[in-house]
């Protein structure tokens, strides 16, 4: 016998993800998934922006990772809700999970979320959580191939913070070549260069997420 | 490795699909991914093995079939077609417009059920 099924695969996750949406929404909360490899500075740049960000935006993370909460402990350090959650291996967030997590957040006290995906270039890109938008990082030393090595990321976000830009003249990396392969990727890519080291490009990446609605 | 998660909802949509329909025992699943998801195959197959093990599925059969890129040129308005996971530009005329009309699918299609 034969059924007929025809529906996408991650048909439940997109629905979790929707109604994340819903709560989101209602709550007047604007939402961001930040993807990126694990060491591409996800955590430092958070912890340039959110004191930035702070007396504009009230912000509020969710921090994924396999495992441990050091991340949380040091976002918890800058005085903002926060709430770890550890996927135990699975190597990216879905919906359910940020659905578990949201009732741990004051959520009508934060006008920015920040959802820090698991680092990983390929996974977090397939699952919608609920987001308003993805924005990714990528670090200067992880080399200027990555755009054509891993498409979907760049294909799916809406923002492409290049870090570290202080260790440009050790790496090598060729800033005007992932700056054209992204685009080619995909042209209504907004493009930003810092130094979560030395603060470098914070500003014009400040005031944009604080305009964010 | 997101493999793994792609599996567990393969799984869950048919089992339940089928448990509604009034079935017991899925026979074979045929499934539908397009190259640009990033979505190994073989990986998607491993996991669905390892998954099914003494379920309503475990003699099932998962079928993959790999949907090409493809889309219109804005360029020289034709269709085309790469075997690439993504691509930058018209393999005809070299435009960089065009518009991706398949590659992105991740679909279940149906399923063989006793």
């Amino acid at each position: 016998m034969n059924v007929k099924v025809v529906s996408r695969i991650l048909e439940a996750n997109d629905r979790i993800a929707g109604e994340n949406a819903g709560i989101l929404r209602q709550k007047g909360i604007y939402s961001i998934n930040l993807m990126g490899a694990p060491g591409a500075g996800k955590t430092s740049i958070l912890e340039r922006l959110i004191p930035a960000l702070n007396g504009k935006r009230k912000t509020g993370v969710i921090e994924g990772d396999i495992a441990g909460t050091e991340d949380a402990e040091r976002i918890n350090s800058l005085g903002v809700p926060v709430v770890q959650i550890n996927t135990g291996g699975a190597c990216h967030l879905d919906a359910n999970m940020i659905r578990e997590v949201l009732p741990e957040l004051p959520l009508d006290g934060i006008d920015i979320l920040i959802i820090e995906n698991v680092g990983n270039l390929v996974c977090p890109a397939e699952f919608d959580v609920g987001e308003d938008m993805k924005a990714m990082v990528l670090s200067v030393a992880e080399g200027h191939d990555k755009p054509l090595k891993y498409p979907l990321m760049f294909q799916k976000s809406s923002a492409l913070i290049i870090n570290k830009i202080d260790l440009l003249p050790h790496v090598g990396a060729d800033l005007a070549r992932i700056r054209k392969d992204a685009l080619a990727l995909n042209p209504r890519l907004k493009i930003f260069e810092v130094s979560s080291r030395t603060g470098e490009g914070f500003d014009s990446l400040t005031e944009w997420l604080s305009g964010l609605r | 490795m997101h493999e793994a998660s792609i599996a567990q909802s393969i799984f869950e949509m048919t089992s339940r699909n089928c448990l509604e329909a009034g079935y017991s025992e899925i026979k074979s699943i045929r499934v539908r991914i397009g190259r640009g998801c990033g979505v190994q195959p073989d990986a998607l197959m491993f996991a669905f093995e390892a998954l099914k093990a003494e379920t309503i599925a475990s003699g099932a059969a998962l079928e993959i079939e790999v949907v090409p890129l493809g889309g219109t040129c804005n360029g020289c308005m034709e269709p085309f077609e790469t075997e690439e996971q993504y691509i930058l530009s018209c393999p005809r005329c070299g435009s960089s417009s065009f518009k991706i009309e398949k590659g992105y699918e991740m679909d279940i299609v149906d399923m063989e059920v006793n």
